[in-house]
């Protein structure tokens, strides 16, 4: 039965330009990713990896779920603004009742084409994950993948998400059918996942025998920690479901707040439990993975939370933040001589570490003072120039960083101290890791008090409102300048922990790209939160690895940047707060989108004129 | 001496003509356009081509009027391909934060993900390492004057700007397009009141300082190669020579980038080490930050060029 209305329009009567435009530019993105992925070209060929990357098949694929997300933002959009609503009217029904009552050609023809979609889905995704990572969606490869035990996991996950097209298309089209029971869709995910976590391994021949389930085999599925994200998240999903479909109510109701209430005993658990993972975890993982915990994200921690303070904090822009890194780094080397300027005393690694933070931070205050004391967005801009003369300084200042050739050897961390001796020896990753640890730990609480003190309030007045703050008598200058050091000076830390895990310095290392890869790891995560940029980081310096090492997507280490500067762009037009914002700082964006204060102290856009 | 200083006058030509897409930009949206880099590599890349496909690796043309003609060509064809990068860079990584009335920091950091994304994207299409370019006309020294050396780029270079840069002025000082850029610089609001298109008037802005920072790029690879980072040193001088002018202003942009290639340059002499010039350039952009933070002729946001 419709529901009585004046005009009862079908539901794409309702699409308008601006969703054209929305679907448009989603397949453009989609073409844009197929290039990003493609194979390179080269100046003799200059059409090449456009050829190969947009007039072959290898753009299906993108293509595809560039289409897939324009329908996900129009459906989103739509439902956003009420032209499209989803009807609930219908008596609750079992599973079969549902299935048998399906008797009209086009739901037939409906439940055929979403699932046949969903199952092209599948494989597509299934053969842009697969080991045959070039040449894509020929048949020869296509077929190719049913030999892998892993499609099967993407089939499986291909029936979930037929499942939900198919609940949604009788949402939309008001078929009255309701969503499934909560226990069949539960069961569902967790079978889902577990054969997902099962199969999604590249090296899956061998996970089916029965090696696979011994514990105490060498190539066993516990052995892998990629089962235990994949039940991990899949448990978190499921229980997400099950809990906000119980919570739904039947009658108006106000609506359930959805922060998590957290007691003291609750955060106690958490702390524990973090902390046995921080300490436990990465005993099981291999070697390399061990190196990257320390080299790729212990040390872009660090670093991401010192640019934090900077970004997140006091609303600054810092794209020469790898300078102040290279500072530490330097210093590091000429107190252990091995700069070809001889100092004037040899210093244990550990008792660099304040002369680190010291220069850092008096580089900071210079440069931050005469350009902080005009206007913000000229940081930026003379923070990339600091960094590319620190950059030329130790390339070619031979005489005194050694130059391109590189530093002498760095002695490392040691403590022969009361009685107590102990080397940090390179070839040991793991003693560096929870050095590491014992530095950041320290740092996120240091941090996080200096963000809800005196200094992160102030740092908030100047953000929202700096005339405001400064007729207050908040000392605007003083406290951008504070927190330009500052992250300053957290980099020069990392430098120093970086030099001497590494050995050796090459300028290159210190290349200026580095801090636009600092700046995504802070902005990824949601700039002011200092979780939400920690869990950025993580993820942003694990992924990168984890693509390389499985060659996933045809992914090359070369084109980092092009996914990063990608990224940056389309976080700032969708989600400028990050994906776990602090609920402070995604307010002032908000506000200051509809015109109430500003979210940084760059200073106002429309400026009184000079005269 | 004299040789430094004239080898700094037409490197600051270049950056003069970077300089006034920065200050254009800078005059109407309050923006530094950290993207404008690769709009100078896209028009080296275009004039690599252009100059790859016409005259190739064969003899050099040695006729002045084909000469002037590959020049004038590769010019416009360079100066077009910024001016398209300007406007997609402008379309996707600006107008939607507009749209939204996003905070300034979300501006420069779309910009400069943008940048990273074009640079990356023009590595990976065409081959990450430099290439020389096809050159359209036989460098050497014309005249020598009290030791200073000028070569047939620098007359190349400095005919080109000196037109390029006279257009623009008058672009801006006398056309109807260069009043709506001045309206908008001046108060964006009231000159959409008026009638202005605020949005296309924004897009030409764009594109002029697209086809300048073209052309810029069309010089830059003639003289230098082409590599996917070329974009990056000329820009970030440029930017020094905007400031140094006196930023949002138009012909203290011409100046100022002749200004700092002088002050640039000419200390080689007494120091002898190349890599200096950067320290140096950099050292000028603080200390002006410091003691005359509104350039040389002062900062002119909105008044007329």
């Amino acid at each position: 039965m419709t529901p009585p209305g004046p005009q009862v329009r079908k539901w794409y009567q309702s699409l308008n330009a601006e969703d054209a435009r929305r679907m448009t530019t989603a397949a453009g993105g989609g073409i844009v990713l197929a290039v990003m992925t493609g194979p390179d070209g080269s100046l003799t060929q200059p059409l090449y990896g456009f050829q190969q990357s947009v007039l072959t098949a290898h753009v299906i694929g993108y293509l595809l779920f560039g289409l897939v997300i324009g329908c996900l933002l129009t459906y989103r959009a739509k439902v956003k603004d009420g032209t499209w609503r989803r009807v609930r009217t219908a008596p609750k029904r079992t599973l079969v009742e549902r299935l048998t009552s399906i008797k009209s050609a086009l739901q037939r023809g409906m439940l055929a084409g979403s699932g046949l979609l969903s199952a092209v889905i599948a494989i597509v995704v299934a053969d842009f994950t697969g080991p045959v990572a070039r040449n894509k969606m020929s048949w020869h490869v296509l077929g190719h993948q049913f030999l892998y035990t892993r499609t099967y996991g993407y089939l499986i996950l291909a029936i979930a998400l037929w499942f939900a097209v198919v609940n949604q298309i009788f949402h939309l089209t008001n078929l009255r059918i309701q969503s499934l029971p909560r226990t069949v869709v539960a069961a569902g995910a967790l079978l889902s996942i577990l054969v997902f976590s099962l199969t999604s391994d590249p090296f899956l021949p061998a996970r089916f025998g029965w090696k696979a389930l011994n514990p105490s085999a060498n190539n066993s599925l516990f052995h892998h920690w990629t089962t235990y994200l994949w039940l991990i998240l899949g448990a978190l999903g499921t229980a997400s479901y099950l809990f906000k479909r119980r919570s739904s109510p039947k009658i108006a109701a106000p609506r359930r707040s959805r922060t998590l209430v957290v007691t003291p005993s609750m955060r106690i658990l958490t702390y524990v439990a973090a902390g046995f993972l921080v300490y436990e975890a990465p005993k099981y993982l291999s070697l390399y993975w061990q190196i990257s915990l320390y080299q790729q994200i212990g040390v872009f921690c660090l670093l991401a939370i010192g640019l934090n303070i900077v970004v997140g904090f006091a609303g600054l822009l810092d794209l020469g933040y790898v300078a102040f890194y290279a500072l530490g780094a330097y210093v590091t080397a000429y107190f252990s001589g091995g700069l070809p300027l001889q100092p004037p005393f040899h210093l244990n690694s550990f008792l660099v570490i304040p002369f680190a933070v010291v220069i850092a931070m008096l580089a900071g205050v210079l440069l931050g003072l005469p350009t902080l004391r005009l206007r913000g967005d000229y940081l930026a801009i003379v923070t990339l120039g600091f960094g590319e003369i620190i950059y030329v300084l130790a390339n070619d200042w031979v005489t005194v960083t050694g130059g391109s050739a590189g530093t002498g050897t760095i002695s490392g961390f040691s403590v022969n101290l009361l009685g107590i001796h102990y080397v940090w020896n390179p070839s040991n990753p793991l003693s560096y890791y929870y050095l590491m640890i014992g530095i950041l730990i320290p740092a996120i609480f240091l941090f996080d008090f200096l963000n809800h003190s005196k200094v992160g309030r102030s740092w908030a007045a100047i953000r929202e409102d700096e005339v405001a703050a400064q007729s207050l008598g908040i000392n605007a200058l003083k406290y951008k300048v504070m927190a330009f050091s500052m992250g300053a000076s957290t980099a020069g830390v990392a430098g120093v922990f970086t030099a001497v895990k590494v050995g050796v310095l090459f300028p290159n290392s210190f290349v200026l790209s580095l801090s636009i890869t600092i700046l995504v790891l802070v902005i990824f995560g949601g700039m002011g939160s200092i979780l939400g940029v920690l869990i950025g980081a993580i993820f942003l310096q694990w992924l990168p690895s984890y693509l390389t090492f499985h060659s996933y997507f045809g992914y090359q280490q070369t084109d980092l940047y092009l996914y990063i500067g990608a990224l940056l762009v389309i976080m700032m037009i969708f989600r400028p707060q990050g994906l776990i914002p602090s609920r402070r700082r995604r307010r002032e964006i908000l506000d200051s989108e509809a015109g109430l204060g500003s979210a940084d102290s760059l200073g106002p856009i429309t400026q009184e004129q000079p005269s | 001496m004299f040789n430094y200083l004239v080898q700094g006058i037409f490197a600051g030509l270049i950056f003069s003509m970077v300089a006034l897409g920065y200050t254009l930009v800078y005059g109407v949206l309050r923006l530094i356009n950290f993207a404008h880099s690769e709009v100078l590599m896209t028009g080296g890349f275009a004039g690599y081509f252009f100059l790859h496909y016409t005259i190739g690796s064969g003899s050099v043309p040695n006729s002045l009027w084909v000469t002037m003609l590959y020049i004038v060509v590769g010019v416009l064809i360079s100066g077009l391909a910024g001016t398209i990068v300007a406007i997609i860079i402008e379309r996707f990584a600006y107008r939607p934060l507009r749209r939204r009335n996003a905070p300034k920091l979300a501006y420069l950091i779309s910009a400069i993900g943008a940048s990273y994304f074009l640079l990356s994207l023009f590595g990976k299409e065409f081959g990450r390492y430099p290439s020389g370019t096809s050159q359209p006309f036989t460098d050497h020294v014309v005249f020598t004057l009290w030791g200073g050396q000028f070569t047939m780029y620098d007359i190349v270079i400095l005919v080109a700007a000196v037109i390029l840069m006279v257009t623009v002025d008058v672009v801006v000082s006398r056309t109807k397009m260069g009043r709506a850029i001045r309206a908008v610089a001046q108060d964006a609001e009231t000159a959409s009141l008026m009638g202005v298109n605020v949005n296309r008037t924004i897009a030409s802005t764009f594109a002029l300082g697209g086809f300048m920072g073209g052309a810029a790029g069309f010089f830059v690879a003639i003289n230098q190669g082409i590599y996917f980072g070329m974009g990056f040193k000329p820009a970030l001088l440029a930017f020094t020579a905007a400031v140094l002018g006196g930023i949002g202003n138009v012909r203290g942009a011409m100046i100022g980038g002749v200004v700092l290639g002088i002050v640039m340059f000419t200390p080689i002499y007494w120091f002898g080490q190349p890599w200096l010039e950067e320290v140096i350039a950099f050292s000028i952009l603080v200390l002006i930050l410091l003691f005359r933070p509104t350039g040389l002729l002062g900062e002119r946001l909105g008044r007329s060029a």
